[in-house]
């Protein structure tokens, strides 16, 4: 059962952000797909409850061609799923919110939430990081920006203090010659994933790997990058072969803790396929791109 | 049959419940609340097996809301089982007294004035355990060395059951070819929508009101009356609404028992609702079976004989498993003609959840390994399987020696149906390919281990002064949507429209007594007390009819859609309205009122009647990560006449997505007895949008022991599945998935055995 809390509801970004900072035992809410379940499951029983849902100045979608894309903390995953613009410029982002959860999760889950939140199984963590974004989150005392991919600590856990609000997520215009992929693996669709991977791929006018990323989910306590792989790619003609052996890179420098839904080893040889086929498929793309 | 003859059956006909649902009005248990009531929780042992040497609630009933805490010291004691017949398999005291014997297992109950007071009520009570050795595997439990978990019962073995006909060895004496397989089936939970509860009202008159999550009203009346000292008759059982039951909702529950145990102690409605935890652990499941089949066939494909054994994890009770084990052991042998059969079945208890009736009672576990080896027999004979499945399948007239007659089989043509829609999909690509699986089912039970002396099925309906009609019948609407189907036989028999039946169910008190919701029983058996009630009202209106239109009795008068009229003269004839107000006055203002009622006779052991069917599962496979796509399911299903057309699309929906769920996800696995996914996140059930297209192919037949010829339909499409399933990711990839659930980790190890013995020879 749910204990009982005060809860606070701020008109504005900045009230917010003052009322965070009053209340020592205060969790955040946005659309509380992640914090109710583990409230009614009594692992979580704060004070106060600060509902962020409703402050506007944190549920936006811009894009700028110089500046690239900035999504606020409390925007929907239906509206960045639903977004014409994000379609067109980012359609990884889109495929992976198309299988986040149930349209219900996806019209009441924020991606600040879900950032914040710190699952190392969350879809978009990967997907972002493979993007090269960054975050912003601040408190009654000012603001920080930090690279995504330097943003979580340990399960369930970010570079955010008592009193920090995730604010926004920005992720740069891709360069020329990019492609981006990512992949979950699921029994069912829309699903929360077994594990998942995420790959980028650019390109040099030559056809050379320009740079690459590969981040796994769910394979540790944090979104993974596989770096040794990255390296391997870099400058290189890429081709089947050398997405085999990432792929195997990947399926040993993962760090996957077995459940009764896969095995260790399972999860190594999945991760090792998704990172593969991911990789051929952003460097398709990456091909395709202007 | 024609179909056209009908006004009512088989048409378009909504759900006559189904507004109220989606509105929120229906009154689930759940939403029961009555003033004063107070809020029941149970404690739960954490232990898979031990004694109870001492419980200490002083601190409980010190906290201030507390109104009671009971244990199985403040009950009558009374082992309780639904064989009430065999006293040995009545073995589960609901608050046992002496020891525990699965996690979960209930130890005390409290009652406070909230929710919240009653559930913090539960971490003040001290339970002193004594721990003992504990055995989860049938096939560990059995052995002489391992922990009793019943006094007296001897290798833990709870029931047994042979079934046999035919010289079994002479007909394996004839076989070119035999093939002996191994098979796990794994359990699978129910997962109603709405979690066991009971509201129980004990009032100063020694009269009980029970609200219950129930398949059958009638058996929670008896159950409750017994464990409690009452008589049947001072025990009333409400139903109204019933959130799904699947087989595990008509034995007693603790919700039910301890809920009844409390309120009689203080005179004040206590309601019990379990959380989904609690109904995940403690409510059980679809029995886990292991499976040794033998099999002999010619090399023309003519099936001569089959032996096998079957161990099943009981768990700690009996609960409806005596009846599990028979019914696995007799489907087995469907939809095939043996000259030899042979089944040794061995019910063995463990410390862990116990396991019972479950949609299919039995049949998809047998299934799963009777159609895979037919397969793989085919495969090793270069046999094709069509043609074997109907060289060998069930017909018309024919007798299951000493345990069935099949009066009605559309078998062949639902085989023929399948064959063509497979054959038109053509050349699959690769890693891609079809199962099929046959399979048949019981449409009730000749079962009465609960030793009812009351007809199976009842009903009683009375027609009012404008023409409604007042349908009173004991089965149990569960979501199948029985009221509407009983709706459907009443408007058709008595030449009604749909809006003139009110259906009054689930009610121990104003309906008549009737076995309930389970093993597909209430079409048929219901369907038959319902036509009989109306055809007796229909009668005594018609009497009425011949003199007040004077004419010749050589000439027939029936009544359809509001108008009586003679038969062969249908514009002859007055309103039904009219009718009713006159035989109303003849009769001295007695209501016409008609009584029903059926109980099978001379139909061998099992059923009165079987459906047939075959289904067709195409499915893929990643190959190298070994994920599972399910393109579509098809089915070709014999019911005999369709009643209840949406009801029966429905049903067949819901099993499809039932018994996919148990063939590669849902699963129920446990560490030293203790379930690890006892939750919606982790326990996999596919859900709407995640389900694929799942078609039907009526097959006409007409059954003559059914109600307008209707047989059973829903329970038995959970039959097949697993099995095409199997077959079909047998003929995409050669393997044969000897498990479930069919898992990507065992789809890959099986994989990887092919590959190594193709390296080897
Ligand atoms: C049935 C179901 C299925 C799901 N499936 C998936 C899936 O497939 N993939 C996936 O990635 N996720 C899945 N999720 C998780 C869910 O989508 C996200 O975690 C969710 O969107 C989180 O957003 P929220 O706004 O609901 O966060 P909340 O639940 O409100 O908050 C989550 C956490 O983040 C904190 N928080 C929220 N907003 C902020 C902020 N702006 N600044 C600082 N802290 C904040 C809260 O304090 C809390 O600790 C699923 C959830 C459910 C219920």
């Amino acid at each position: 059962m749910i204990n009982d809390f005060h809860y606070l509801k701020p008109a504005s970004l900045k009230e917010a952000l003052a009322m965070y900072a009053e209340h020592d035992d205060c969790k955040v809410i946005c659309g509380g797909q992640s914090l109710l379940i583990v409230m009614r499951q009594g692992m979580v029983t704060p004070e106060y409850l600060l509902d962020i849902k409703h402050v506007k100045e944190l549920s936006y979608i811009k894009f700028e061609e110089k500046d690239g894309l900035r999504i606020g903390a409390a925007t929907t995953h239906r509206e960045i799923e639903k977004s014409d613009i994000i379609e067109k410029k980012y359609p990884v982002l889109v495929a992976m919110e198309e299988k986040l959860a149930s349209i219900q999760t996806r019209n009441w889950g924020t991606i600040g939430g879900n950032i914040a939140h710190a699952d190392p199984a969350g879809d978009p963590g990967p997907v972002l990081i493979a993007l090269n974004a960054e975050i912003k989150f601040g408190n009654s005392s000012g603001e920080t920006t930090v690279p995504l991919d330097e943003f979580f600590v340990d399960y369930f856990e970010t570079k955010m203090e008592h009193g920090d609000l995730a604010l926004e997520i920005h992720v740069p215009t891709p360069e020329p010659k990019f492609g981006c992929a990512y992949q979950k693996f699921n029994l069912l669709d829309s699903d929360m994933g077994i594990v998942a991977a995420a790959a980028s791929v650019t390109l040099n006018a030559d056809g050379t790997c320009k740079a690459a990323r590969i981040v796994l989910g769910n394979a540790g306590p944090i979104p993974l990058r596989v770096t040794k792989a990255e390296d391997l790619l870099k400058g290189k003609k890429l081709d089947d072969a050398l997405f085999a052996e990432a792929g195997k890179i990947a399926s040993e420098d993962c760090e996957p803790v077995a459940d009764i839904h896969a095995s260790e080893e399972h999860r190594r040889h999945v991760l090792g396929v998704l990172t593969k086929r991911m990789l051929k498929k952003a460097f398709e793309q990456a091909q395709k791109a202007a | 049959m024609s179909h056209a003859k009908y006004n009512v059956i088989n048409t378009h006909v909504h759900n006559i419940d189904g507004v109220a649902k989606v509105t929120g009005r229906a009154t689930y248990t759940f939403d029961v609340t009555l003033p004063g009531m107070l809020y029941g929780k149970i404690l739960r042992s954490p232990h898979p097996h031990a004694k109870i040497k001492n419980i200490d609630a002083t601190a409980a009933l010190a906290l201030p809301g507390v109104k009671i805490v009971v244990t199985g010291k403040d009950t009558l004691g009374i082992k309780q089982g639904i064989w009430r017949r065999y006293e040995e398999l009545c073995d589960e005291q609901v608050l046992p007294l002496e020891k525990v014997r699965y996690i979960g297992e209930p130890v005390a109950a409290v009652a406070a004035v909230t929710e919240e007071i009653a559930e913090a009520a539960l971490d003040l009570i001290e339970v002193d355990y004594e721990v003992l050795p504990a055995v989860y595997e049938p096939l560990e439990a059995i052995k002489k060395e391992a922990p009793t978990i019943h006094e007296g019962v001897e290798r833990n073995v709870n029931v047994t059951r042979h079934i046999e006909w035919g010289d079994v060895d002479e007909a394996f004496d004839e076989a070119d070819y035999i093939r002996e397989d191994w098979f796990k089936c794994s359990g699978q939970a129910h997962m109603c929508m709405e979690t066991r509860a009971a509201m129980s009202n004990f009032t100063p008159d020694g009269k009980l009101t029970c609200w219950a999550s129930t398949q059958s009203a009638y058996y929670t009346q008896g159950l409750l009356a017994g464990v409690l000292g009452l008589r049947e008759g001072d025990v009333r059982v409400l139903a109204p609404y019933v959130g799904g039951g699947f087989g595990g909702k008509f034995e007693l529950d603790a919700a039910m028992f301890c809920s009844a145990v409390m309120s009689m102690k203080l005179f004040k409605p206590v309601k019990v609702v379990f959380t989904r935890e609690e109904d995940f652990i403690a409510s059980k499941r679809r029995t886990p079976m292991f499976y040794y089949v033998r099999t002999g066939i010619k090399k023309d494909g003519t099936f001569c004989a089959r032996e096998s054994r079957m161990f099943s994890n009981g768990g700690a009770y009996t609960g409806m498993g005596a009846t599990a084990l028979y019914l696995s052991g007799f489907f087995h042998s469907f939809p095939y003609k043996w000259r030899g059969y042979r089944y040794d079945g061995y019910r063995v208890y463990t410390n862990t959840l116990p396991s019972t009736s479950m949609r299919g009672f039995g049949a998809p576990q047998a299934m799963f390994c009777s159609e895979q080896q037919i397969d793989w027999i085919c495969a090793d004979l270069g046999l094709d399987p069509f043609e074997v499945r109907r060289k060998n399948g069930h017909t018309e007239g024919y007798e299951v020696p000493g345990q069935a007659f099949i009066a009605s089989c559309g078998l062949k043509q639902c085989i023929d149906e399948i064959e063509k829609w497979v054959k038109a999909k053509g050349e699959l690509p690769a890693n891609r390919g079809i199962g099929i699986s046959s399979c048949g089912f019981m449409s009730g039970g000749i079962f009465n281990w609960f030793d009812s002396p009351y007809s199976f099925s009842s009903a009683v309906v009375t027609i009012n002064v404008d023409g409604t009609v007042e349908l009173h019948v004991g089965c149990q609407d569960i979501g199948q949507g029985s009221n509407t189907t009983m709706a459907i036989i009443a408007a058709e028999t008595l030449g009604v429209k749909m809006e003139d039946i009110r259906v009054h169910s689930g009610d121990t008190a104003h309906c008549p007594a009737d076995l309930g919701a389970w093993g597909s029983r209430q079409t048929l058996m219901a369907g038959n007390a319902v036509k009989m009630a109306c055809e007796d009202a229909k009668k005594q209106l018609l009497e009425f009819a011949y003199a007040e239109m004077g004419i010749n009795i050589v000439y027939d008068l029936d009544i359809k859609d509001r108008w009586v009229h003679i038969v062969a003269r249908p514009e002859r004839g007055l309103p039904y309205v009219d009718l009713v107000k006159k035989a109303l006055r003849a009769k001295d203002g007695q209501r016409i009122m008609g009584r029903g009622y059926y109980t099978p006779h001379r139909k061998g052991m099992i059923s009165p009647a079987y459906s047939y069917m075959m289904q067709a599962v195409d499915a893929e496979v990643d190959p190298e990560t070994g994920k599972i796509t399910i393109h579509e399911v098809m089915t070709a299903h014999d019911c005999g006449q369709p009643i209840n057309q949406l009801g029966l699309i429905g049903q067949l929906e819901g099993a499809a997505s039932m018994a996919l769920g148990y063939a590669y996800l849902e699963d129920m696995p446990m560490e030293d007895g203790k379930l690890m996914n006892p939750n919606l996140v982790d326990y996999k059930v596919i859900k709407a949008p995640q389900m694929p297209e799942a078609g039907i192919i009526e097959i006409d037949t007409y059954e003559p022991e059914g109600p307008y010829g209707a047989k059973e339909a829903g329970e038995g499409l959970t039959n097949p599945t697993a099995a095409a399933l199997g077959n079909a990711i047998y003929n995409a990839m050669g393997i044969q998935m000897k498990e479930l659930p069919i898992t990507p980790e065992r789809i890959l190890k099986a994989l990887r055995e092919k590959k190594e013995q193709e390296a080897q020879k």
